[in-house]
């Protein structure tokens, strides 16, 4: 999760419009969704991953790893589609018998796991595109911009910033206990891992009250949101016209194939 | 020359606290100084600056702003944090945000500045910290002495004429705790009034132009620096007569003992 964050900050996309980024994804999902057909899966995986490589400078690798991923857990899923179990041999497709039971597919169902395939993993790869682009930061900006509720948007930026907070304390922590032996065997690992636990609960209640002090003595006076400047960005058109390429490519696929 | 602040007598006993925090506590601070407060753990400095903004109330006793004192409404506590800034020991305490430029435009958009004055803000506060290059930095990707100066850079956006910096600088390397104070002088020749508390008593000789002393709660003295470190008695009371390292000048440490081991702080 780290190393994600790490990308969607230092990609080359990272200036851009997120409307833009998050738009394009969120158009390419529906499609995906919507059009239903394995060659429109395939290509949205193809343009996402690329456009990732290209336009956002990431290592091919990254996207493909994240990719096979979330591949595994589909095939996973998927896989119980194509192939049923059953104790008496089927009427009809390709069959093959273990011991009592009997494996069993046929083409209808390698089709319909094939369309579930290539959707789902398309659609993810919509997604991995902008997760792997776009800051958590920028895609609360724009949440804040589209006028989504206050305390969701505060929830969020509070929330990110102290995930990081408590994983430091977190890793301090362990740190110092591992040091004194705390994890030497799994008796002692379960002790100190429940001393840890509360311990943290103790640290993240006094760290909250630390902040609301913080916040008051900023001027903050809890009757509106936390305000902050919006976030100032660039328009790249090479996204903007390969975007809209992809898009016109899916629905394209669509009608011709 | 005329005092910013009058702590009068302040009593304060955090809720649940068998022990009071401040008991007495009567301090008169002039505008330009640079104030550095000295004391031991425990001795109250921290609530003292707590109650400069506002943040606490005390139990008994006045804190006076300017010759008025304090008033607890929404609308005067905002108009006094614009005046008072305090900047924390820890700074992650300070930047709730994951992004640093929005971090630092909260305070100035708080005091109800336009978008593009709070940006012009934070653009200043950013050069005069020098942390320009950090603005687009996630927050979580800093390291500790770039988080201090962007917790500074977020209370210089709201142009505070008075600035209190509580225990910031132990945990700063020396070229980047020189760079804190170049930057604190600057201030102070613009006419602001800095207050500083340390456990380092270089600090308070060789920068500070009035120094506090707090014990239990009280503060015991407050005088310029010559007299403070010229009164012996004072200091060893203190146990800050000698440096830590006295014991060791000299390869006296065969007879280091401490008179009073650890101790607790009297309270």
């Amino acid at each position: 999760m780290l190393t994600l964050d790490h990308y969607a900050y230092s990609n080359r996309l990272r200036s851009v419009e997120p409307a833009h980024k998050a738009g394009l994804a969120l158009l390419v999902l529906v499609l995906c969704l919507a059009l239903n057909r394995p060659v429109v899966g395939l290509l949205a995986m193809a343009w996402m991953w690329g456009l990732t490589a290209w336009l956002a400078g990431l290592p091919l690798r990254v996207f493909g790893q994240v990719l096979f991923a979330e591949g595994v857990f589909v095939a996973i899923t998927v896989a119980s589609v194509a192939l049923s179990l059953g104790t008496l041999p089927p009427p009809a497709g390709w069959s093959w018998q273990l011991g009592p039971v009997w494996l069993s597919s046929s083409p209808a169902q390698v089709q319909t796991a094939l369309v579930l395939l290539t959707r789902t993993l398309g659609s993810a790869a919509a997604l991995n595109f902008l997760a792997l682009t776009t800051p958590i930061v920028d895609l609360v900006d724009l949440m804040r911009r589209l006028r989504l509720p206050a305390l969701l948007i505060d929830l969020m930026t509070l929330v990110y910033r102290y995930i990081f907070i408590l994983l430091e304390s977190l890793d301090r922590m362990v740190t110092a206990q591992s040091s004194r032996l705390g994890y030497a065997d799994f008796r002692r690992a379960m002790t100190s891992a429940g001393l840890l636990a509360s311990r943290l609960f103790i640290e993240t209640y006094q760290r909250g009250q630390r902040l609301q002090i913080a916040l008051d003595s900023r001027g903050y006076t809890g009757a509106n949101q936390l305000r902050v400047l919006p976030l100032q960005f660039r328009y790249d058109s090479s996204l903007l016209g390969l975007g809209s390429l992809a898009l016109a490519s899916l629905v394209l696929a669509r009608l011709v194939l | 020359m005329t005092p910013v602040f009058e702590f009068e007598d302040v009593c304060y006993t955090y809720p649940g606290q068998p022990q009071p925090a401040l008991q007495g506590a009567t301090l008169s601070v002039s505008a330009g100084q640079k104030v550095v407060v000295l004391g031991r753990n425990g001795s109250g400095k921290s609530t003292l600056f707590l109650h400069s903004n506002g943040i606490l109330r005390p139990n008994r006793g006045l804190v006076r702003f300017k010759g008025q004192p304090l008033r607890y409404d929404r609308a005067s506590l905002l108009a006094l944090r614009r005046e008072v800034g305090i900047i924390f020991q820890n700074p992650d305490d300070q930047l709730f945000s994951a992004s640093v430029a929005q971090d630092i435009s909260f305070g100035p958009l708080n005091l109800g500045l336009s978008g593009g004055e709070a940006r012009r803000r934070v653009q200043a506060a950013a050069e005069l910290c020098e942390i320009t290059d950090l603005l687009d930095r996630p927050t979580h990707a800093l390291s500790g002495g770039q988080k201090a100066r962007v917790a500074l850079a977020g209370l210089l956006a709201m142009d505070p004429s008075f600035l209190i910096v509580d225990e910031v600088t132990a945990s700063l390397d020396t070229p980047i705790r020189r760079q804190l104070f170049i930057l604190l002088q600057q201030l102070v020749a613009q006419g602001k009034t800095v207050m500083l508390a340390t456990h380092d008593l270089d600090e308070a000789r060789y920068w500070a132009d009035w120094v506090v002393l707090m014990e239990a709660g009280r503060v015991i003295a407050a005088d310029t620096p010559a007299r403070i470190f010229a009164d012996r008695g004072l200091l060893e009371r203190l146990g800050m007569a000698e440096p830590w390292y006295a014991p060791f000048v000299n390869g006296r440490h065969s007879a280091a003992r401490s008179p009073n081991g650890f101790g607790t702080p009297e309270r």
